[in-house]
Order: structure tokens, then sequence, then C-alpha cells
């Protein structure tokens, strides 16, 4: 697996609708940008072999790097594949739809419930959300929360941008009703 | 890459300081007029681990910080002064982001290049943003905080929350040092608003991944009247 570079966002809420957040909200993303390992090879019928060559990895290398930069328990979650123009979208669902590439980020995080995704295709400097849930309960609203991300140079054509996000809490100011209040 | 984590825990205590930066200023102010409060801020970090299917030589951490604040001037006219409010802000504001890419980069000495910039929201003038990052209320102080020696690289516009601006760096003690002229992408998704000031500062941990374009003491002579003797050009 080839990575060209690893990128780390720390954005903390200190103010949501004129109000102090405190402590301040923190969500954080790590991002690998890697070769595409099927780029270049045409339709690839199988992606076993790829998926077992670098998902394991790739999930190892960024579960304990997102925790470290969140520097507190992370109470939700998400993932990223971001696949450059040449590849195909099944190509990032490859590499984290699987448990070898977020069982790491599960395990590490204490975390339970299945990672929201997105995955997309886009060129380099493409804007993407990563949606978040809690780790334990994916039906708490509290922690349903967006992370919005930018990479000026990146997905080259032939690369994908591989991501984790978590964040230390819900949402700044959340106040929505629990879903079990609700017929 | 454990320096994000000391970033972010950082980060916290820059929040409790410049939750309301109004109240760092020791000078007696004109009431409601000095109160620039940081909504968020960003930390944006990369590492470069390849570049064109090899290591850099000397591998080199770059960052930039954002702080998300309330233009103090809105609506205020083009004759205001400026002054008051830029030094109770601005060095606040120095402290916070260069606190932040200190922790983020590894030390001071780490530190070998630096640029600043600023995002002014739609209700405001560059002006604002200037005021901000061209006095020594700014840029004095982050220039002492990551002891360097050159006049800092900067960049600034107004534009629309989402916006992506382009900080540049240079050496922070040999500004010609061409290896090290290099640049970061900033954006914040949400900001600047209108009424917003997006205040960044940047730097690296060392030069382009492969820098090889010389330097002032390796270039040939190099004018425009060398090149008209040249009958080839």
């Amino acid at each position: 697996m080839v990575v060209r570079k690893i990128v780390t966002v720390v954005e903390e809420i200190h103010l949501e609708g004129g109000r102090q957040v405190t402590p301040a909200a923190r969500v954080v993303v790590v991002a690998a940008i890697v070769r595409n390992p099927w780029a270049g090879q045409g339709f690839v019928d199988d992606l076993g072999p790829g998926i077992d060559a670098n998902a394991s990895d790739l999930g190892e290398l960024l579960a304990p790097l997102v925790l470290d930069a969140l520097g507190a328990p992370a109470e939700a979650y998400g993932k990223a594949a971001v696949v450059g123009l040449d590849g195909e979208v099944e190509h990032g669902s490859a590499l984290i739809h699987t448990l070898k590439f977020g069982d790491h980020f599960r395990k590490a995080a204490g975390a339970t419930t299945l990672l929201p995704a997105v995955e997309k295709r886009g060129p380099a400097g493409v804007v993407f959300d990563i949606p978040l849930k809690h780790i334990t309960d994916a039906t708490l609203r509290s922690h349903h929360q967006t992370v919005e991300v930018r990479i000026a140079d990146a997905p080259h054509p032939d690369e994908l941008i591989i991501a984790l996000a978590a964040a230390a809490q819900g949402r700044p100011q959340q106040r929505l009703a629990p879903l079990s209040s609700e017929q | 890459m454990s320096s994000p984590a000391t970033a972010a825990r950082a980060g916290a205590e820059l929040g409790r300081s410049t939750g309301s930066v109004a109240t760092a200023g020791e000078r007696p102010r004109t009431p409601g007029r000095v109160a620039a409060r940081v909504r968020k801020t960003v930390l944006y970090c990369e590492d470069v681990l390849t570049e064109s299917g090899a290591g850099p030589a000397r591998p080199a951490q770059r960052a930039v910080v954002a702080a998300v604040i309330e233009n103090p001037w809105l609506g205020t006219g083009p004759s205001t002064d400026l002054a008051p409010e830029v030094e109770v802000i601005a060095p606040v504001l120095a402290k916070a982001l260069t606190d932040r890419l200190i922790e983020a980069l590894g030390g001071i000495d780490a530190v070998e290049a630096f640029g600043k910039a600023a995002i002014v929201g739609t209700a405001g003038e560059i002006e604002h943003g200037g005021a901000l990052i061209h006095t020594p209320w700014f840029g004095n102080l982050m220039r002492d905080f990551l002891q360097g020696e050159s006049i800092i690289c900067f960049a600034d516009m107004r534009g629309d929350a989402g916006e992506t601006l382009v900080v540049p760096m240079w050496h922070k003690t040999a500004a010609a040092t061409r290896s090290h002229y290099q640049t970061i992408s900033a954006r914040v998704s949400d900001a600047p608003r209108a009424g917003e000031i997006v205040v960044l500062a940047a730097a690296s941990t060392g030069p382009r991944p492969h820098a090889r374009i010389g330097d002032r003491t390796t270039d040939p002579t190099v004018s425009a009247e060398n090149l008209e003797r040249d009958p080839s050009w």
C-alpha cells in the first residue's frame, strides 16, 4: 500500500447559536491518500485479493491516529472513501465496507455499531461530508452529525482518500427529544 | 503523528482562554466595541510520506490553523480607527494560533517556515483582515513566538463561507531560502459568515518534498539585458 500523505483535521466549536459550548465540541478527521490498488488494471472481477492486501492495514493505520488526534473518548464516528476519477466507487467501498477495515476503529474506540459512511468519486479538491453516529447506539439522535472535508490536491485520478472521523460528543447545543419519546 | 492529539488538547485550552477575547486586554476599551469571540477553530495538518512515488529526503509536516471570530468593526465606516480593537484582539490570536502550530508540529525549533492569512466575511472590509494580521500586534508577536526573523508572507481576501485560501509560507529566518517556498490550502466549511473574519497562521517543518530548483547561491546570472544579447532567444 502506497500512502502519499496523511491529513489530520481538528475542528473545535466554541460558540453555536450564539451560546458558549463548554467544553468545546471536538470533531476530528484523519485521512490517508493512497494509490488505488486496482489502478490501471481495467475491470477487476474479484476485488477480494486487493481488499485482503489493504483494508486491514488502512484500518490499523487510521484508527489510532484519529483517536489520538481526538484526545478524548470517541462518542460518535464515521468513515469515508473518495475515489479518484479513474477508479470505480466500488474500489472505495471495497476497502471501507469490510470488517477488516472498521474493526480496528471499533475495537480501539470500544464501539459496537456499524460505521456510517460516505463513498463517492470526485476530482482533487472535492468536498465531502462524513456522517457520524453514536459508537454504541446508532439511534441516539443527539449524536447524528456531519463533518466536512476538502483536501486540495487529492484524490488524483488513480488515488483514493480513505478517512475516519470521530467526535467527542454529540452536536453542540443538541436538544432534540429522544427517539423513544416519539410515536 | 502524535502531534495532532497534543494540538487537540491545546485547542481546548485555547478555547477557554479565547472564548472571550475582550477580557484579555488590560487597557480600558470603549464599551461594546471590543467583542471578538472565537466561534470555532480548525487545525489542518498534512504529512507527505511519498511524492511522485518517492519519500522526501527531508519529510516535512505542514499545518494551518484557523480561528473564526466576529468582525469587531461591523457597521463602522472607513474613517474608523481600527487600532483600539487590534491592540486587544490581535495579540490573543497570535498567541493562540502559534501555540496550536507549535503543538501540532512538535515544537518551536521544528518550525522552519511560516505564513499568515485572513478571510473577511462579505459585510466587512479587507482592511479589517489586514488590521488583524498586518500590524505588529499580530505579525511581530507571531514572529517572536515562532522565533523567526523574516517578514511573514501572507494572503488575504474577502469571501463567502467555505472559500479556499492558499496560504504562502517561506523560511522563518531566511526568507529567500527557495527550498522553503511552499503553500497550504485553508478552508473552513461554514466560515466566514458575512459578519466574521477567519484569521489563519501556517507553518511547515521543512522544505518542499523534492526541492531541487537551486538557490540564489547556485543560480547563473539571468537578466533581461543578458537575454537580449543571446541570439538564440
